[in-house]
This record gives structure tokens, sequence and C-alpha cells, in this order.
């Protein structure tokens, strides 16, 4: 009794291991990637603190006055000014005499600093005291520091007297790595771009899976379960064409069809048209060619999963009711329809978690546009996360676009599961342990 | 109303089911269809339903041809084998659907499932799905949608085979009371002799396509054409002993058994002939001594089934009372009753 326990462990082994390796570890390295502001700029190990432009305007805001003070340059005499101001071939005594007088000291701009150094008893030339006083210029200013500590050294060397607090905003706001945050998922509920997106998702889903998946795909399925068998059989196979090409060849074959050289803009030259891009002219067409081109794959799947439901009727109910004086639209609406529920749910639950997944489709076709009139949310993440113009790629508000899809997927899942009463679909086993 | 079939024929592709049959099933009549599995009898029903279209001859219901209309327009009532209710269906659904796809109101198609649940007895049923009920009471629902739409002629596929040997007994009084009761035209399709033999009027046996012999039960078995026919009816089955005339007898080569024959049997000197012997008319009460070995014996309960192996070889069938002086093994003389012998030619043709 154990020991079959055992071997049924041992033998879903692999399969767990697969499942863990390569469902459940992207699921929660996206998880991990949602709740960080990982981006090409910040790179996906640690970082550096950088006084950059960009970090010093963000200071502006809640330190003014400090902000202003690191973008200036400062003048602080130390060892390595020195040993410049040696290096210059001037008269050693003015390096000694700054080394033995003003050792340390730090002027706020470069005029108090070439004060001073008019004011040393060895009394530099004035070019000789731009040239020294250059020596000691010391600005922060797009300085690279590799860790928090250095940073601070370096501030207070230059005599910035910092509160904690003060230092933490420097830091964070000098940071070049990646934090964690949850400001993604702020971004997304509130962007009204992501709105959009949103839109274009149902919209998408609903005229696909409403007009191909589903009804497109019982006509096909009761039309050719009317035909003789082979011109049926003919007829399907044909449907089945779009989804056995390799979609980069089949969404290849529309744009054939659809751009400014294709078929249609050659048809329509005849009446006297300008060719033009059919396929991204306008938002509509853009819409119109995205839906046709996922429909025509998405109506053959239903169209099996109907056919082989209608042959699974069994045929003296098609007799009977032919007796009973039912037209064939009586028979197609009382016979056929109500027992067809259950493909139809089934249908309908795969093909929205797969319409909801799939972008590949429309990437190859219009990429979203025109403009971002056909970016659908899968699509959205791509482009944010993996491939854009711009080329910063946002990874982290990309993973949390894909978690989002993830937890949509998740919960429809559910919702259909319960529709299909899974319980009772799964029997228990029938060899007992 | 009268169904006749006027030089009927079908074949699917290049096979031959029936053809040239002529029947007619008097207005009110119960027939059978009778045979062995393939021989046209679900071919001939399924042409007179119109799921068939038959490829030559004429099919009347009444005065009216029915040969080119669609099932749809010939107002016919079928009981299929299977039953083939709509699952998804209630009972009262099931019933009601020919006066629903008719255009019926509702309030009108609840008096008449009504009615018809009462006559076949399922009143009670009418909120199920045909899941939820045994075997008979699908039956019932069965007929009673073929008959609630009060249709032309009722066809009867094999309407007994799925249903347990109790059920078949009381189905098979039930369909006839119906049947009676509503005075319709019914054909029956069954390879069942006592079914055929039990529920209808008359029964048409048939053969490869061909109706052999159509007559009432009682005349059919008494009466019959050919040794096929005297075959098909009787249970247990009657037994051929195969011989020769002899000096106006038939007589079994190499043995000592002679049955007289009547002299209207004209049959020259050695031709070959078949004695059809039932079981029934095989015992110790008979003029025909005949002596054997009983090679098997069972007990039906009332009655004793005997073979018995004679002299010879050939095998005769015995039905007696029960009685328990015989076993397998033992020798026994009993006798043929000689008025109650069929003779047939050796090609089967009835003398």
């Amino acid at each position: 009794m154990k020991s079959s326990r055992m071997l049924g462990l041992i033998m879903i082994a692999p399969a767990a291991i697969m499942i863990l390796l390569f469902f459940l570890m992207p699921v929660v390295l996206t998880g991990v990637f949602s709740m960080t502001n990982m981006t090409t700029a910040t790179g996906i190990s640690g970082g550096a603190y950088q006084i950059a432009p960009h970090s010093l305007n963000d200071l502006k805001s809640t330190m003014p006055d400090i902000a202003e003070q690191m973008s200036q340059p400062r003048y602080t005499i130390d060892e390595t000014g020195l040993k410049a101001v040696e290096g210059l071939g001037l008269d050693a005594g003015i390096a000694t005499e700054l080394r033995a007088k003003h050792m340390g000291e730090v002027f706020k701009t470069r005029r108090e600093a070439e004060r001073m150094i008019k004011g040393l008893d060895q009394g530099p030339s004035t070019t000789q005291v731009k040239q020294i006083s250059e020596q000691f210029n010391r600005s922060v200013v797009n300085s690279r520091f590799s860790s928090r500590q250095e940073l601070f050294t370096a501030l207070d060397t230059l005599g910035f007297k910092l509160t904690d607090a003060q230092k933490d905003s420097i830091a964070e706001a000098t940071y070049t790595g990646w934090n964690w945050t949850t400001e993604n998922f702020s971004r997304i509920v509130s962007s009204p771009d992501m709105a959009r997106v949103l839109f274009n998702t149902l919209l998408y889903v609903a005229l696909v899976l409403v007009l191909f998946n589903t009804t497109y795909a019982m006509l096909l399925a009761i039309w050719t379960h009317y035909m003789p068998a082979a011109p049926a059989t003919i007829f399907r196979s044909i449907w089945l064409l779009p989804r056995i090409t390799p979609v980069v060849i089949y969404v290849l074959m529309w744009k054939w069809l659809a751009w400014d050289t294709g078929f249609i803009s050659v048809l329509m030259g005849k009446f006297g048209y300008p060719p033009k891009n059919y396929l991204l002219d306008n938002a509509y067409n853009a819409w119109l060619f995205v839906i046709l081109i996922n429909g025509f794959i998405g109506a053959s799947m239903g169209m099996l999963v109907f056919s082989s439901a209608l042959k699974a009727i069994p045929k003296s109910q098609f007799f009977a009711s032919e007796v009973d004086g039912a037209s064939r639209w009586q028979q197609i609406r009382y016979i056929i329809l109500p027992q067809m529920r259950w493909p139809i749910l089934f249908v309908t639950c795969y093909q929205t978690l797969s319409l909801l997944a799939s972008f590949n489709e429309i990437l190859l076709s219009t990429r979203g546009g025109p403009g971002k009139a056909t970016e659908v949310w899968s699509l959205a993440a791509y482009h944010t996360a993996l491939n854009n113009y711009a080329g910063n790629l946002e990874y982290g508000l990309g993973a949390a676009m894909a978690l989002v899809l993830v937890v949509i997927g998740i919960v429809l899942s559910l919702f259909y599961l319960r529709i299909f009463n899974y319980g009772t679909l799964v029997s228990r086993p029938l060899i007992e342990d | 109303m009268r169904v006749l079939l006027d030089n009927f024929s079908k074949s699917f592709g290049t096979t031959k089911v029936i053809e040239n049959m002529t029947l007619e099933v008097g207005h009110g009549e119960m027939l059978a269809l009778l045979g062995p599995s393939g021989c046209g009898k679900s071919t001939t029903l399924f042409a007179i339903c119109g799921i068939h279209r038959p490829t030559g001859g004429r099919i009347l219901f009444g005065d009216r041809d029915v040969t080119d209309l669609p099932s749809q327009a010939r107002n016919i009532g079928v009981v299929f084998q299977s039953y083939a209710l709509y699952p998804h269906m209630t009972v009262a659904e099931n019933i009601g659907f020919p006066l629903k796809v008719k255009g019926m109101p509702g309030e009108d198609i609840r008096k008449e499932v009504d009615r018809i649940s009462g006559l076949v007895h399922i009143g009670n049923l009418l909120g199920r799905r045909p899941a939820e009920l045994s075997g008979g009471q699908q039956q019932r629902v069965a007929l009673a949608r073929a008959l609630v739409r009060k249709p032309d002629v009722l066809l009867l596929d094999e309407p007994l085979a799925n249903l347990d040997a109790k059920l078949r007994l009381e189905m098979r009084s039930e369909i006839r009371r119906i049947q009676r009761e509503t005075g319709i035209t019914a054909i029956l399709v069954t390879h069942d002799q006592v079914e055929a033999m039990s529920m209808c009027d008359r029964i048409a046996i048939m053969k490869e396509g061909e109706i052999v012999q159509i007559a009432t039960p009682a005349e059919m078995y008494n009466d019959p054409r050919t040794a096929f026919v005297a075959g098909f009816l009787g249970n247990p089955p009657i037994t051929f002993l195969r011989g020769v005339m002899a000096n106006g007898a038939f007589a079994i080569p190499d043995s000592e058994i002679r049955v007289p024959l009547p002299v209207s049997i004209a049959a020259s000197e050695g031709t070959k002939l078949m004695l059809g012997v039932r079981p029934e008319h095989f015992t110790p009460a008979g003029d025909i001594a005949v002596s054997g070995k009983v090679t098997f014996a069972e007990t039906q309960g009332r009655e004793n089934l005997y073979d018995v192996s004679l002299d010879g070889g050939p095998l005769l069938r015995s039905i007696q009372p029960v009685r328990h002086d015989v076993n397998i093994g033992d020798a026994v003389t009993w006798a043929i009753d000689s008025k109650g012998v069929l003779v047939f030619a050796d090609d089967g043709r009835r003398l």
C-alpha cells in the first residue's frame, strides 16, 4: 500500500520538477520583478551612486539649498591638489605654504579660494592663482561612488554637513540600481494608456471569441455536419489551414494581401482608388484585419470540437426529430444546440485564456499600430519589458503587467472550472490502494 | 390508414437490398415485418418513415403518394430501437416535441401530453429526464411521443429489443393494447417470432429482401409456405428429417423410419424430401413409432424439452408435460403424429 503510493510520487516527480522549473519559477520571478523598478538603465544587478544632473533635479524639490550647493564646484585644499600644484613647476614655497597653513580648508566659491591664494606670502601672480585654484576644484557632479559610505565620505570632505535624513534622500536620488517598489501597480491602475490597452484587450478577446471561435466555428460544424462526407472533409481541411500554417508565413500572406502593392490595392486600383497599406491605413482597418487573422486561426479548433460533439449525438435523434416533423432549423435549435452546451463552454474558456495570452499574430501584423490602436495587454507587456523603440526596457513594469495577466487568467480559470463543475468531471480512481 | 408499398425497391450504391416489393397494410391493422438480420425489414421501415428514399416504386398512405415527401411531411410516428429520446428535455418536453415544432400553443400541447401520457401510464413521470427512467419507462415515453401527433401510421423498429425478458412480456401486451385503443395502423419490425406472433394481426416474413409469406400468425404457423418460414416460427423450433419418396411414404435411407404421406402430395418415386416435425408432434401419443436415444433434456417448468437422436443419426425434438422418468442417454420409442407433419421439397418449397 505504501509502496504503491511511493511509486506514484516517483512517477510524477519528473513532471512535478518540470512544472516547478518551467511554470512556477517564471511565475515567481515575474512576481519578484514586478515588485522592482528594474529597467535597462538600472540593470538587473546592483547599481552605484552617481550625482547626475537628473538626481540633483530630483533633490531640488526636497532640499533646494543643498542641491544648489552640490551642483556648484567647491575648492578643497587637499593632498591631491597640493601634489598637482607641485607638479606645475611653480615656486615650491607655494605648495609648502598651502600645506602648512590651509590644509583641509574648504571654499564654497572660486573667488573665495583665489582670494586666499592671492593672500599667500609667496604672492603668486594672477595667472598662477587661476592655475593653482584649478587644482583644488572638487565637483561632485557626475562622480560615481560604488557605495553609500564612499558617497557620504566624499560629501563630508567637501564640507557638506548633512543630517541622516538628508543623507538618505541623497542616496536614494543618486542610486543608479533598482529598488523594491509597488509603484508599477499604481502606475497600471492610474495610467490612461493602460486603460486603453485594457479596453483593446477586452474588445479583441470578445470579438474574436464571439464572432469566430464560437459562432462561426459552430456554423462550420453544422454546415459540414449536413454535407456529404467527402466535401465536408475537404471543407474542414481548408479551415484547418490557418491553424497548421506557420504563423509567420500565415501573417505574411495577410500582409501581401493588404499592403500597398498587394492584392487589395491592385484590385481597388482597377476602380481608380490609389494604392495604400490597407492593414495600417486606419484603426478600423487594423482592427478588422487583426480580428480576421486571429479568427480564421481560432475557428478551426471550435469547428473540430463542435463537429466531434455533433458526431456524438446518436443518429437516431436526428431521425426521430425528422419524423417528429422538425425542420432543419428546428433540429438545430432544439436538438443540436442544447446538447452543445459543454463544448461551447469548453471552447469559450479555452479560447478566452489563449486569446488573453497570445499576441504573436498582432505583433507580426500591425505591431499594435497604427499608433497604439491595436495594442493589447500581452503585446503591451512585451513592448514594455522586452522590445520597444525608445530602448529603455522597463522590466519591472512589464513583469507587473504580465502578473496582472496571470492573475486574470487564474481567476478566469477558477471561474470556468466552477461552471464546468470540475469536481464531478474528475471521478475517483478505479484502482484503490 | 392503409399503407401500400407498390413495387418498392431500395439499393445502397450497387447493393440491392429490396427489389420490387409489394406490401399492403390495411387500415387499423398491425403488421409485423419479421426476418433475420440483413433481410431488409429495417430498410423497408426507414423507407416508410422517409429517412431512406426508395430507388424505385411508390409508397402510398391511403391514396396519398408520399414517395417523394420528406419525413416531416408524412405524419408518422416512429419508435426507434434505442428510443431516441432527447436527453436534454424532460419527458413532457420529449412527448410534446412533435406538437411544438408544429407551432401548437403551449396550453394545447400540455393537454395533449397529459392525454397521451395517461394512455401509456406515465403521467407521474412528466418532469423527469430520460436518464432518470428505466428501460420500460423510456419505451413508454417513446411510444407516447410517436402517438401524440395522431399519426397516420405507427412504425416500431425492434421496440422491445433493449428490454429485459419480463418487461418485454409486459410491453408486448401494452403496445398491442395501445394500438387497439387508438385504432392506428402499425408496422412492427422484429427478428423475434414470438413478438411478431403475439402482437400482430398479420406477419410478413422476409428473407434476403423478399417477402416469403404474408399471413396471420396461426395460418403461418400451421401452413408455412417454405421450410424457412416453418423454421423461423415456433419455439422450440421445428426439426427437419431428410429422406426420399418411397411407395407413397417418406423414408429415411438406411433406416426403418417410414412416414405415410397424404395422397395429395404428388412426388415421384425417389424424390428427395424434407419432413418438418414440430416438437409437439413428436410425443408418446403419435401414430408412427420411432426409436432413438435422448441426447439432451431441458425442463421449462411446465414442460420438458428433449432432443432425440434417431438410429440413422437425424435429430427430432419433443416437448411434453413434465415427467421424471426420462434422462439423457435413455433409449425411448416415441411417435410422430402423421397429421402434424409438414412436407417440403428438397429446395424448401412446401408440398
